[in-house]
């Protein structure tokens, strides 16, 4: 059997993603006998970066280089992986789709003249991707599902029941009966609930359910007695992207953003 | 089989006495109320927000165990529990839950879970919330012991041998009184939910208010003491190793229609939504003869946005 020709590639981003995969710990050696790792930038010397069959990419686009790096990997690889929330969602960086330019145009590299600016976006704005491994970061739990179901030649199944399913499984009680503004109800689970086992609301990093029913969620958030501003600011800050519905609520008449 | 009272100075040292034998479980209220080994306190200002059900059916059960080609069944263990406090409406869930994991399934899981129980009622004199509707749901006496709360005593009713071994047992904490329980007092006057043929009403856009406000969050299925939906999943250790895993499932979710293809069967929300209500009060009655909802109203008092059905369906003409 030929192994899987497999390559981890980092665009803008912090490198969590690809540190969840190296925090394999007991089980990363049994994972990368089983795969061969053409490319791996970020903690190898030598890459090749000419014929993939699975290439996770790590980070969103935020310049020109990340763009046609992004461009060419796709060429190169069969399958495309979106690992973690900013190649999910934009996650953080992607806030600026939501905020007026006067806000942060005095902040774009004004010391790093030859970065040339691209307004940062999730990789699926550029390039088809096929599978996405949500989570800021993701869990390594499901990092490991996913290298074995394809290594045994099987198709990756995602999670998209809310985070509440698995909440409820945790025997938490309902962070919204205690007014914390949790989007777990909107929220992707495959978590295992985990802020919300630890008493932190969810906050939405893995990105909407695809049913996600953003206007009731808006609706308890503002019972709860939070202003626009602070819904807003919530909802895009790991997945605005992914809301197109949340725009209306930013530009609406009454919300001075 | 006899009526006995407890003073209710007595209960936490009878608790206690009996927390010796084997675990109790209580209702405790800490950010919710869910039952518990007793630990000195016990809540009975609302219905517990977690049903007992998962001490029976529960949330993650180990089937089995694959080593390479080799299947190791996992044997259930079992332990003996009592339960104190548990509703009329929790109690019949209870039966009805039997009924589909004992008698028309036999689920060795299950019934390692549900041997050696002792339930002990708590009857609730007044409806502990507003979303209860227990009145005329077909509520059962399933258990041993059933607690009346009075002003400065409980009575006890005892109504099953394994209910009578236990008041002999400690015989001391109890006196023998002179009453009998009627069906008057085990009545709970609580609104009602109207019976009718459910299908004639399937279509009433009156559903609408309460899907559109659906977040499809899975709460009412999780939290509902007679849902007794299962999905198996194999997970991996390492390549050879791993475990097949029962875990609940819901059919709040896409995910639970969803066959190979990619094809989900419940895409709306809409027939999701009423499909919990519709198997509740209208499709187990056509297969059992009898509502598998209970009335406890959990599926409300847990719903992020408190969609009263039952209000919905009473309304439609």
């Amino acid at each position: 059997m030929t192994k899987l020709k497999v390559g981890f590639y980092g665009i803008t981003g912090c490198a969590g993603c690809q540190l969840s995969v190296i925090f394999q710990e007991d089980d990363l050696l049994d994972l990368l006998e089983l795969v061969e790792i053409r490319a791996w930038p970020f903690i190898k010397d030598v890459n090749d970066d000419e014929t993939f069959d699975y290439v996770f990419m790590e980070g969103l686009v935020a310049t020109n280089e990340d763009k046609e790096r992004l461009l060419k990997i796709r060429k190169n690889t069969k399958i495309l992986i979106a690992l973690g929330a900013c190649a999910h969602t934009g996650c953080v960086p992607a806030y600026r789709h939501f905020t007026l330019q006067k806000n942060y145009a005095h902040l774009l590299y004004e010391k790093n003249k030859n970065i040339s600016d691209v307004q940062p976006s999730p990789i699926d704005s550029f390039v088809q991707v096929d599978y996405v491994i949500p989570g800021c970061p993701p869990s390594k739990q499901e990092i490991r599902t996913f290298l074995k179901t394809v290594v045994l030649g099987n198709i990756p199944k995602s999670y998209d029941n809310p985070v509440c399913t698995e909440c409820k499984l945790h025997n938490n009680g309902c962070l919204l009966e205690v007014k914390k503004p949790c989007l777990g109800p909107i929220t992707r689970g495959g978590c295992n609930a985990i802020c919300i086992n630890g008493g932190l609301e969810c906050w939405g990093c893995r990105g909407p359910t695809d049913d996600a029913n953003l206007p009731v969620m808006v609706t308890i958030l503002r019972k709860q007695g939070h202003g626009l501003k602070f819904i807003k600011d919530r909802l895009v800050t790991f997945a605005g992207t992914k809301m197109p519905a949340v725009r209306k609520l930013v530009y609406d008449k009454n919300n001075k953003a | 089989m006899g009526v006995y009272t407890l003073p209710r100075s007595q209960l936490h040292l009878f608790l206690a006495v009996l927390s010796k034998r084997s675990p109790v479980y209580v209702p405790v209220k800490r950010d919710a109320i869910r039952f518990e080994p007793y630990n000195g306190t016990i809540d009975f200002s609302d219905n517990a927000y977690f049903p007992i059900k998962e001490h029976f059916f529960r949330k993650r059960e180990t089937i089995l165990r694959f080593d390479g080609q080799k299947l190791i069944t996992v044997r259930p263990t079992s332990s003996k529990k009592i339960f104190f406090g548990v509703r009329r409406c929790d109690l019949t869930a209870l039966k009805h839950q039997d009924s589909i994991f004992q008698k028309q399934y036999k689920d060795p899981w299950y019934k390692a879970q549900r041997a050696n129980t002792i339930l002990i009622g708590y009857h609730c004199a007044t409806p502990p919330n507003k979303y209860c509707f227990c009145d005329g749901m077909g509520l059962e006496e399933y258990q041993d012991l059933m607690f009346y709360e009075q002003k400065t005593q409980f009575l006890v009713e005892v109504t099953s041998v394994k209910g009578a071994a236990l008041i002999k047992k400690y015989r001391r904490f109890f006196k023998k009184a002179n009453k009998r329980i009627t069906d008057a007092d085990k009545h709970i006057k609580t609104r009602k939910l109207r019976k009718r043929d459910f299908n004639a009403i399937y279509d009433h856009h009156a559903w609408t208010a309460g899907v559109n406000k659906c977040l499809s969050c899975t709460a009412c299925t999780a939290m509902c003491p007679t849902c007794y939906c299962y999905e198996l999943h194999d997970e991996l250790d390492t390549l050879k190793h791993g475990t097949r895993c029962r875990i609940w499932s819901s059919c709040q979710v896409k995910a639970f229609t969803r066959i190979a293809g990619n094809h989900v069967f419940r895409e709306q929300r809409e027939h999701r939504f009423k499909h919990r209500i519709y198997h509740q009060i209208q499709y187990f009655r056509e297969q059992h003869g009898f509502d598998l909802c209970t009335g406890c109203g959990r599926c409300i008092a847990a719903c992020p946005t408190r969609i009263d059905w039952v209000s919905i369906a009473n309304k439609i003409t």
